[in-house]
């Protein structure tokens, strides 16, 4: 459940390291975002000497919620944090490697890229 | 009766019993080959709790046994279980598997190993054809690695470098148009040319690169452990500025 002024975690080494949630994009008004989704974001804080700076506004795909995430076999998957991949324009990541797991969903969503630089898909 | 339950697993040579919580038939049980060992452990134990008088938690509904087998375990079981283990009752608990025992845990989408075998080599034609397609387009440095072994949602993965967009759109549309014709798959991803285009085709992840982007991902060192397939044709070198 991600909504506008929600901090994440940044889950890749993109050089960002929190961001905040300022729109999702979707239809009109949406209020949520889970995983898989976009979001329009702002950087908070940042790794010094990086690409990306503080204050920047990006786009990034959420990967983890504290929210559980259902599977229609009854298999729930609830994460400790809420994590956000940095990507750009066209959906590649703008980072070259993943950090933690995440889940299969985002294959679905047309995320293999993600996928594929992932250590761990639950 | 739910048929979720928490149930308790004790390792005949750790003595620890340790508690899972869930459905045994989504739990998802992976190591083909210590199945039949595992699956005596679970059952056995619950037969032996059932010996004891004390034991009303566990039920055992043989009427609706495909969905509703239940196991429920309080405290008392488990403080109860090695004191039983003397009892010569074997031949009632191989009874009790031969029953039970591989309805309990038997998955459905389970395949034999033969036919896991002859998707891998069907997979890896489909692989080594789209290779040769993308070859035929002149894309550089093409690499088919086998990495089912290190992950679980695809088979293998084609690694190609092409020199500009109209390039990769010219590869990825050739990929598409034969995979269609020949093979009848659909890929997804991007549909439109990207700096780093990829074509999922379920058990063959197409990925073509400009050269930046392929050294940037590095996608063959993060995947250094996976296989790579020999290539029936001449492999053109990686383009040198």
């Amino acid at each position: 459940m991600i909504q506008p002024q929600t901090h994440l975690n940044v889950a890749d080494n993109s050089g960002a390291r929190q961001l905040m949630c300022i729109r999702i994009i979707g239809a009109g008004n949406r209020r949520y975002a889970s995983i898989g989704d976009i979001v329009v974001a702002v950087i908070k804080e940042a790794v010094p000497n990086m690409s990306l700076e503080r204050s920047e506004v990006i786009r990034a795909v959420i990967v983890r919620t504290c929210k559980e995430l259902k599977r229609s076999n009854g298999m729930i998957i609830q994460y400790d944090d809420n994590a956000a991949v940095v990507i750009d324009q066209e959906g590649n990541p703008k980072g070259t490697r993943i950090f933690g797991a995440i889940a299969r969903e985002l294959r679905q969503l047309n995320f293999t890229k993600i996928v594929s630089l992932a250590p761990e898909v639950l | 009766m739910l048929p979720s339950a928490t149930f308790s697993v004790a390792g005949t040579t750790t003595g620890v019993p340790t508690i899972f919580s869930g459905e045994f038939w989504q739990l998802g049980y992976h190591a083909e080959t210590d199945r039949s060992r595992k699956l005596r452990i679970h059952f056995s134990c619950s037969c032996r709790a059932k010996e004891r008088p004390s034991q009303r938690f566990l039920k055992l509904n043989s009427k609706r046994r495909c969905t509703l087998l239940t196991f429920a375990f309080g405290k008392e079981v488990e403080d109860s279980f090695f004191s039983d283990v003397g009892e010569d009752t074997d031949e009632m608990y191989d009874e009790l598997f031969k029953n039970y025992g591989k309805v309990v845990f038997k998955r459905k989408d389970q395949k034999p190993a033969t036919a896991e075998v002859d998707d891998d080599a069907e997979s890896l034609s489909f692989a080594v054809e789209m290779a040769k397609v993308a070859s035929e387009v002149k894309a550089a440095d093409i690499k088919v690695l086998f990495v089912k072994p290190l992950v679980y949602w695809t088979r293998f993965f084609i690694i190609a470098t092409a020199f500009s967009r109209p390039q990769i759109d010219a590869i990825g549309s050739r990929i598409r148009d034969l995979a269609e014709k020949k093979y009848g798959k659909f890929p997804t991803g991007d549909s439109k040319p990207n700096s780093w285009t990829l074509l999922d085709f379920g058990d063959v992840v197409v990925h073509i690169f400009l050269p930046p982007q392929r050294a940037f991902y590095n996608l063959e060192e993060f995947y250094g452990n996976a296989t790579p397939v020999e290539l029936p044709f001449e492999n053109q070198p990686p383009f040198c500025n």
